[in-house]
């Protein structure tokens, strides 16, 4: 230690940190700054420009989004969206915390039944969609033939405007609510032992127990999957493509299928990308908003 | 004992919820075309007739599942491969820049892809590369964000005494990362892996719009293009949907305990 080390065993300088770090960051460094960040600049740029296949791109400042604010087709794929994540969110949060309720205890067994109800999660959401579409075929299909046991003329599920919406989102919260249960069964089990047995002594009640401890306990947990449903079911697409193909009429248009259909079924570049910097607003809004509520409650419980 | 009863036949119920549709999908795959129509969806089709598959396979599907099988191989490799790395970079070194990049990557946890598929789309087009294996596969094989970050706070909870003293003993960054850092970070590794898995073989809009050739179809693509192609054939469509969704439920199988257990860990902040 009182004589200098050995040049090989020397601490690295700090030149050389940089150099080994910038080094292993290269290849991420590409694709993130590449393939994720330049895309969102080149949207926001290409919205300014009119440019559909073959022809020039040409400057036209904010014309899109005039065309924009009076285009009812992109409203109403907005409404329609909103639609498909308001029955998605509170349907799967709900359901996974119910389920998550269900699994947290001890029981024999209980991990083979954690384990199949997760498994729809992974389930190739094109295929799903042709699965469902399947089971919800007026003539043939499962639930009709189901329903018409107990003498029911079950609808035509996919081609009503009412009820295709409904349909296409009870796949996604079939999907995804085992998935999400996983979420809130860790949250769960997370909660010390003694404040989940504290109020049973008291005699509470087991739902007000929920309400007033467990509830807001998961607090964290509830964020994470809210946040991360919204962000997921304003991207809805695979599932619709194949089961509604955005019909019957417009009634299960969402905006990302608005946008396909803008970008590469009209080669509308420009407008399209309009329409995405449109989409991409409304989930930040969307995000930002949830972040804000669960802080505001957070702080004001603490203070309180 | 009563409430164990009513748990038990809830779970039960909700079980057979969640994978009745793969019965389904099972049975009628394995269905003739006249089976389909003399027996009820959730009967069998005796005998089981593999009429379906052998017209799948005719049409090409062979092709879509070694596509989607190599694709799915090299997209995952890359990205785990390519997160390692940024993530210890993250974790372990200090450079100039090093927490406002990390903050970079993590906000592109916020833009949603389908937002990114033109700008892909049209770069890859003046790179050349739409309609070939290189445009499917660059956009993600470079490393996601997610995974980044969820190994970085792996990495940053092993203590860093393992390493020092590999590196006293003349070892390099490369060598501690592969030989101590690594063996010990095997659970976030099944983790990043499975999410990673999944994702690459679901894909489905980015294959949509970035190949065209047949050589070059995903299952994910050949089979939502069915529907047109085929027209209302369900054994077919059930075929193909059996043999897109069957991997991913042989790897859950085997996997189970470690996925069940590693997902959880990935919603923890």
């Amino acid at each position: 230690m009182l004589r200098p080390a050995p040049r090989r065993t020397r601490r690295i300088g700090r030149g050389r940190q940089t150099a080994v770090a910038y080094a292993l960051l290269a290849p991420s460094l590409v694709g993130v700054l590449g393939f994720l960040l330049a895309p969102v600049v080149i949207v926001l740029v290409l919205s300014l420009f009119d440019w559909k296949l073959l022809s020039t791109p040409e400057f036209i400042g904010l014309a899109n989004y005039r065309k924009l604010f009076t285009d009812s087709d992109v409203w109403h794929s907005l409404l329609v969206t909103l639609y498909y994540v308001v029955i998605c969110v509170p349907g799967t949060t709900i359901l996974s915390l119910l389920l998550a309720l269900l699994v947290d205890r001890k029981l024999r067994g209980m991990k083979y039944f954690r384990a199949l109800l997760v498994i729809p999660w992974m389930a190739t959401p094109v295929a799903l969609g042709l699965v469902w579409s399947w089971i919800f075929d007026p003539g043939r299909g499962a639930l009709n033939q189901f329903l018409g046991l107990f003498g029911i003329h079950g609808p035509a599920w996919l081609s009503s405007p009412v009820l295709a919406m409904p349909s296409v989102a009870a796949v996604h919260i079939w999907q995804f609510a085992g998935y999400n249960m996983l979420f809130f069964l860790a949250g769960l089990q997370n909660i010390p032992r003694s404040l989940r047995e504290a109020s049973s002594l008291d005699g509470a009640s087991p739902v007000a127990h929920f309400f007033t401890i467990t509830l807001p306990l998961l607090r964290p947990t509830m964020l994470f999957v809210l946040i991360t449903n919204v962000i997921g079911s304003f991207q809805a697409f695979d599932t619709i493509f194949v089961m509604t193909e955005g019909g019957p009429g417009d009634s299960t248009e969402v905006t990302t299928y608005l946008i396909y259909d803008e970008a590469f079924k009209k080669f509308d570049f420009g407008y399209a990308s309009t329409i995405s910097v449109l989409l991409f607003a409304v989930v930040l809004v969307a995000t930002i908003s949830q972040f804000v509520y669960f802080e505001r409650r957070t702080t004001y419980e603490v203070s309180g | 004992m009563r409430l164990r009863i009513v748990t038990y036949a809830v779970l039960v119920a909700g079980c057979l919820f969640a994978i009745f549709p793969y019965f389904l999908t099972l049975l009628t795959a394995f269905k003739g075309p006249g089976q389909l129509s003399e027996t009820m969806p959730w009967e069998p089709g005796l005998p089981p007739s593999t009429a379906a598959f052998h017209r799948l396979f005719a049409s090409g599907f062979g092709g879509y599942l070694v596509n989607t099988a190599l694709v799915t191989a090299g997209i995952t490799l890359g990205q785990v491969v390519f997160a390692i790395l940024a993530a210890y970079a993250f974790a372990r070194l200090s450079f100039p820049g090093r927490d406002a990049l990390f903050w970079v990557y993590l906000s592109t946890l916020m833009v949603p892809p389908v937002v990114t598929m033109i700008p892909l789309y049209l770069m890859m087009q003046k790179l050349g590369l739409v309609d070939t294996w290189a445009g499917l596969m660059l956009p993600t094989m470079l490393g996601t964000p997610y995974a980044i970050f969820l190994l970085r706070q792996f990495f940053r909870g092993i203590p860093v005494d393992l390493e020092d003293a590999a590196r006293i003993d003349g070892a390099g960054r490369f060598r501690t990362l592969v030989s101590i850092v690594l063996p010990l970070s095997k659970p976030i590794l099944v983790t990043v892996t499975t999410l990673a898995v999944v994702a690459n073989w679901n894909s489905f809009l980015w294959p949509l719009i970035i190949t065209s050739s047949e050589d070059k179809r995903l299952l994910s693509v050949g089979i939502a293009l069915f529907k047109g192609e085929i027209g209302v054939d369900y054994n077919a469509v059930m075929a193909g949907s059996l043999i897109a969704l069957a991997p991913l439920l042989v790897l859950f199988v085997v996997f189970q305990r470690f996925i069940v257990r590693s997902v959880a860990v990935t919603g923890l902040k």
